[in-house]
């Protein structure tokens, strides 16, 4: 066998090894990792209302890759002023394809001065973290970030 | 929910104004209801539903966690340090009676 042979027939084997894996693991349905969209659409619908949301205002920090989606750090603020009468009245921290999106909800109340909280998530898979922040004058600001989760944290 | 929650307060006796910053958790299986045991039933759902942080008389916010959130929960707060008193945090799951925390609060 000639070596150039044997490098064109190894290259083409291992495409036919690896082609048939990609578009089959494309595929959303995973029974391990249930998703509920129509959950995530109504809780983000029934907070948002008809406000226009603002991409300022609230910042959010968690990892890019989660090491240990069983307890994935995120810790949300809101960086407006905030003062007895503009103060942020609720918020809410969404994970669009845990099979329960709705992660927590947060009520301030004035006397709290700030809105920041910091909690640990656990995810099923890899997907993007919404905080949606309702402020007491009917402004609803959002913050997202994509994060990449290995394995799954649902089953702890 | 046996032990009792562990308490981080950045400065229990802030000036007038301050911002004080909170660390706490319990421990707490946070059973999600979608886990089944070894026969293959569901296990019966039980996570904290309502954490509740209050100094003195006033209600600084309340933590409504889903079962998205992680077992043994961990909340970190802030806020602004208006008066002294006592700063009251209670959990409350869907099984067991609440578990509370203390810390006095002093302004200086």
């Amino acid at each position: 066998m000639k070596r150039r042979d044997f490098v064109t027939g190894s290259v083409a084997l291992g495409g036919a090894l690896v082609l048939p894996g990609g578009p089959a693991r494309a595929a959303p349905a995973n029974p391990l990792a249930p998703t509920n969209p129509a959950e995530f659409k109504r809780a983000m619908g029934e907070f948002v209302g008809t406000a226009r949301l603002l991409e300022s205002g609230l910042r959010m920090e968690l990892p890019v890759l989660a090491d240990n989606p069983g307890a994935v750090p995120v810790h949300v603020w809101v960086t407006l002023p905030i003062s007895d009468s503009h103060y942020c009245k609720e918020l809410i921290v969404l994970a669009e394809l845990n099979p329960s999106p709705l992660a927590c909800r947060f009520s301030f109340s004035p006397a709290a001065g700030t809105a920041e909280a910091a909690v640990r998530l656990r995810l099923s898979q890899s997907q993007t973290i919404h905080a949606l922040a309702r402020m007491s004058d009917g402004k609803v600001l959002v913050a997202r970030q994509a994060i990449t989760v290995a394995a799954s944290g649902c089953g702890m | 929910m046996a032990k009792p929650p562990r308490i981080w307060v950045s400065n229990a006796k802030p000036a007038r104004g301050e911002i004080v910053r909170v660390r706490a958790q319990i421990e707490h299986q946070m059973e999600s209801g979608l886990r089944s045991d070894e026969a293959g039933r569901l296990r019966p759902r039980n996570i904290v539903r309502k954490f509740e942080a209050r100094l003195g008389q006033n209600l600084l916010f309340t933590w409504e966690p889903g079962i998205s959130i992680a077992q043994n929960p961990y909340i970190e707060f802030t806020f602004a340090a208006r008066e002294s008193g006592e700063l009251v945090m209670v959990w409350s799951d869907e099984k067991d009676p609440p578990l509370e925390a203390r810390k006095t609060i002093t302004l200086s």
